[in-house]
């Protein structure tokens, strides 16, 4: 590997690339080595146009673009050298001279890059006593994104991204010279599956998702790093948050995973999490035959016994379970050990499916189909198949997706039922022919891990709490367990015990560790490395 | 029309004869023999040894070394090699290679056949401006000819070589005149000059390796062969030989063209050869290489116009397009133009150059309207100083360049302006 010298740093970097690409491939960009860029995108081709990225490498006279120089064994490069900050000075000044520097109603503002480089690169007071550029403001490109074409410093990453990325060309520069506009073809919006990315790269104010613009200052959000549930290819994100509320999805690089991409459904999916039809309370089957709302004491204490008199009567065997690919490995694995301990009968795994495309988005349209069948669940057909033949008593719900597609036409199998207990984060028609309702949680308000379609474990945090009380399934099923007596049921749920009890007892698991997945996630054991579990299934009496 | 330089020399020497531009008339004046020459009797390296050996510039502006532009065609390559003819005059001041096109086109076929022989390419993209329909219809006749009399095609001259030419005419922008938007727009893209590397020799025309030439270029190669390079060094200074065809412009009593010898000193073409300047009023400036190029005030037009020299005066060669200016010219209405070319001309990729070229040309604007600041001059200066080699292509430093120049000579014409609010030259020409 060649070795370069920047700012007096030994660095080894590798061949091949250009010496953005490599201090990038390092993670040193903008985190140890300092080189202010606008063009240049780790995921685009290389544009070379915006010319802040110069540097000063010894031995050549003129200064260098760092985005398109190739690395050379030896190289000695100065960053912050007394030419190269007058040439990033020249660049931002020449940037700012037609910009409307209407930071205070810019929905940028807080996480502008023309805003950040001004601070460290620009002049107090403009010597500009032209007027600026007038060109198109509140610009509707299409269903996603309002442009504001005098805001633009035409740096193309949104050109790039719909030619190279997307393959749908909608944006263009038109014009040349100080009459270059970035705009749509007539007549052709820009409307694509991916199209908010373009929101994320613009490094100003210029391109806005109506989703988001307008809706708070983003000095207010803090971003935690969570994972995206609306499919199986779990792309990272940031969820942005105040006051107990996320606001919105905004993609988190993971090379491994999503890029720096995430698609429009996908990124809206937020909404899910403070969404209307939330099930904000317990409910309890009442005399009238109709759930009615319930303290969650109440609703354990009924599950629980509901479920000890047909053990008693019936034998576990008429017990089944459903499992949800939206809850976490750590939810799935209690709920397995749940099934297990209590000897129940038939369970499987519901998954919602949908549209599916090359670059990202997954037929599975939840987050952790892979989690589940890793430990353990099959389809849940076979549970179908024994309710509608009507060999199942009681029936454990995990989510609502027993009525997708490839599930339940409708609710008469389950009207048979002695006992259906349904945990859910979402209202559905579940609920009406329940006897016992818990509340769960999204993804984004508890701790645990989701595993992608590839296999790769990651990591999410609570990101806000329910304006409820709202448990997660683990939670819910560790707590009922303990309600039956169940052995491996003492104490309360921690979903790190659970994490390291998974790594300890199911082979795919084996070798993580819970601090090493970090915010990027790691895959599981391939299957060749796992070791030769002692018994069959997975955990079962943990 | 003018068809034949007022001076010429071997370039143009039959240029006043109009079957030179034919087949038949080229060959009665000994053309294609250097070809023929080559195809048969020499290899390309001792072709491009020849070239490098006689000191070849390029005629399109930068000066490069011709023979050592042709070694960085990779030798040992599967793809298929393209030479490309720049034919898209377009720097104002320039009208040389029109006339090459018009009365000699033979003389630039032989030079591309030789050119191509010497990088082994394929391929000739001629690709020729916009404008110059009646060249671009000369040289598609002389095409036409040479394929006929298998000059060019599947075995030219009889040997085992195989070469085409395609002719390719611009849309009218500037920027497809700098060697790689000329590129972009031959492959049918915006003209927009590409960042490098890779450098057109390794990744050019169609992503195979090419080499840009200017017309004039070509031009001099046959010549080179077929007299030798001791002939060729000749003419012109040690460090530039050969002649090139000057073309005198703007107050000039005789403007035209002069095939001279490099190093020709500029007062000898504008007093000698055009005539000085009429109505009996004095010179004030000269650009002496075409419109990028800094002025020279009328002190300095003893220079040589060679570029050893006319680099020691802040300015260069460039296309040789000499603009004549007399006394009653105002500099900050020069500078207006000048810098409104190349605002409008500016591609638009570059920050400098985008931003930088509008706002010149808004301060001059201002300027000349006579609502000048004080520190516009500075501002100026500034802007141009950033603008300076700092982009992808050399279009920023030709907008610069000229704004430097005219504060440099000319400031007094400047702080005119802004003292007295208005232009103090109201016998100029008008805008």
């Amino acid at each position: 590997m060649p070795k370069i010298r920047i700012d007096g740093r030994e660095i080894e970097v590798p061949a091949g690339r250009t010496l953005l690409q490599a201090i990038d491939d390092l993670g040193l960009l903008m985190n140890g080595v300092e080189i202010p860029h606008y063009c240049w995108h780790p995921k685009l081709s290389i544009d070379g146009s915006c010319r802040l990225c110069q540097v000063e490498i010894e031995g050549t006279p003129k200064l260098q673009i760092a985005c398109n120089t190739p690395v050379q064994d030896g190289m000695v490069v100065h960053t912050q050298s007394e030419r190269v900050r007058a040439a990033r000075e020249g660049v931002m000044e020449l940037l700012l001279i037609n910009h409307p520097l209407d930071c205070p109603i810019c929905d940028q503002a807080g996480e502008c890059k023309l805003q950040d480089y001004a601070y460290d690169y620009g002049l107090t007071q403009s010597r500009s006593r032209e007027p600026r550029r007038a060109l198109k403001k509140n610009v509707d490109l299409g269903p996603t994104i309002v442009f504001d074409q005098e805001r633009c410093i035409l740096c193309r990453r949104c050109v790039r991204f719909c030619e190279e990325v997307t393959g749908t060309g909608e944006l263009r520069v038109f014009g040349r010279g100080d009459r270059s506009v970035v705009d749509i073809w007539p007549g052709v919006p820009l409307d694509n599956p991916y199209s908010m990315n373009v929101a994320d790269m613009c490094p100003v104010g210029a391109l806005t998702t109506k989703d988001f613009r307008f809706k708070i200052r983003v000095w207010f959000l803090e971003e935690v790093p969570g994972v995206c549930t609306g499919c199986a290819n779990g792309c990272n994100v940031y969820l942005g948050v105040a006051n107990n509320k996320v606001y919105r999805y905004t993609p988190r690089r993971n090379d491994a995973v999503n890029q720096t991409w995430i698609c429009d459904a996908g990124r809206l999916s937020y909404r899910r999490i403070g969404a209307a039809d939330r099930q904000r309370s317990a409910l309890v089957r009442g005399e009238l035959g109709v759930p009615e709302p319930a303290s969650f004491e109440r609703a354990l204490a009924e599950a629980a016994s509901r479920l000890r008199r047909l053990v008693e009567v019936k034998g576990p065997g008429v017990i089944a379970g459903v499992a949800s690919a939206h809850a976490t490995n750590e939810d799935l694995y209690t709920f397995r050990r749940f099934l297990l301990a209590l000897g129940a009968g038939e369970s499987g795994v519901a998954v919602p499916r949908g549209d599916s495309d090359a670059l990202l988005v997954k037929e599975e349209k939840a987050a952790n189909a892979e989690g589940a069948r890793v430990l353990g669940f099959g389809p849940a057909r076979a549970v179908l198949e024994r309710l509608r033949a009507g060999g199942v008593e009681a029936l454990v719900v995990l989510g609502s997706d027993l009525l997708g597609e490839r599930g339940l036409e409708d609710l008469s199998p389950l009207d048979r039922l002695d006992t259906l207990v349904v945990l859910a984060a979402h209202q559905s028609d579940l609920q009406r022919v329940a006897h016992v309702v818990f509340p769960t949680r999204h993804a984004a308000e508890k701790q645990g891990t989701l595993t992608s379609h590839a296999g790769r474990v990651q990591r999410v945090v609570p990101a806000v709490e329910p304006a409820f009380e709202a448990h997660a399934e683990g939670d819910v099923l560790h707590r009922l367990g303990a309600a039956l007596g169940l052995p491996g049921f003492e104490g309360s749920y921690d979903p790190r015990a659970v994490f390291r009890a998974l790594v300890r007892e199911v082979p795919a698991f084996a070798g993580l560790d819970e601090g090493a997945l970090g915010d990027q996630g790691a895959p599981l054991a391939a299957p060749a490395e796992r070791p030769k579990a002692s018994r069959a299934s997975p955990g079962a009496r943990a | 029309m003018l068809t034949t330089p007022y001076v010429t020399s071997y370039l143009s020497e039959h240029f006043a004869h109009d079957d030179f531009g034919t087949l038949k008339g080229y060959e009665r004046r000994g053309g294609y023999q250097a070809a023929r020459e080559a195809l048969t009797r020499m290899s390309p390296e001792e072709v491009v040894q020849r070239v490098k050996d006689s000191g070849l510039q390029g005629r399109g502006g930068a000066g490069f070394g011709t023979g050592l532009k042709w070694s960085f065609m990779p030798r040992e390559t599967e793809k298929p090699k393209y030479l490309v003819c720049n034919a898209d005059e377009s720097e104002p001041g320039s009208f040389k290679d029109r006339i090459l096109m018009e009365r000699g086109a033979h003389q630039l076929l032989e030079g591309i056949l030789i050119a191509a022989w010497a990088t082994g390419a394929e391929k000739t993209f001629l690709y020729v401006r916009g404008e110059y329909a009646w060249p671009a219809s000369q040289l598609e006749r002389a095409i036409a000819e040479a394929y006929a009399k298998g000059y060019l095609g599947p075995k030219v001259m009889g040997t085992r070589f195989r070469h085409d030419v395609v002719l390719m005419r611009g849309a009218g922008a500037y920027i497809c005149g700098e060697e790689t938007g000329l590129l972009e727009s031959l492959e049918g893209k915006k003209g927009q000059p590409r960042k490098k590397p890779p450098f057109p020799a390794q990744v050019g025309a169609f992503g195979m390796p090419s080499t840009v030439n200017n017309v004039e270029t070509f031009c001099h190669v046959p010549h080179i062969l077929s007299k030798g390079v001791e002939w060729f060094r000749g003419f012109g200074t040690e460090k530039s030989p050969g002649t090139t065809l000057f073309g005198v412009s703007g107050h000039a009593v005789r403007p035209g063209l002069y095939e001279l010898p490099l190093g020709t000193p500029l007062d000898e073409i504008v007093f000698e050869h055009a005539r000085g300047v009429p109505h009996g009023r004095k010179v004030k400036g000269v650009i002496p290489g075409g419109m990028s190029m800094p002025i020279l005030p009328a002190g300095e037009l003893d220079v040589r116009m060679a570029n050893e020299f006319l680099r020691e005066r802040k300015t260069m060669l460039g296309t040789g397009g000499i603009m004549v200016m007399d006394e009653t010219t105002c500099m900050v209405r020069v500078a207006c133009i000048i810098t409104y070319f190349f605002r409008d001309e500016s591609c638009g990729q570059c920050t400098q150059c985008r931003e930088g070229t509008g706002w010149l040309n808004k301060i001059m604007s201002r300027i000349e309207r006579g609502a000048g600041l004080p520190a516009d001059l500075d501002v100026l200066l500034d802007v141009a100083g950033k603008m300076e080699g700092q982009t992808i292509c050399a279009f920023a430093d030709a907008a610069a360049w000229p704004v430097q120049g005219l504060l440099r000579h000319f400031r007094a014409d400047f702080e005119a302006h802004l003292r007295e609010q208005k232009c103090p030259f109201p016998e100029s020409f008008e805008l």
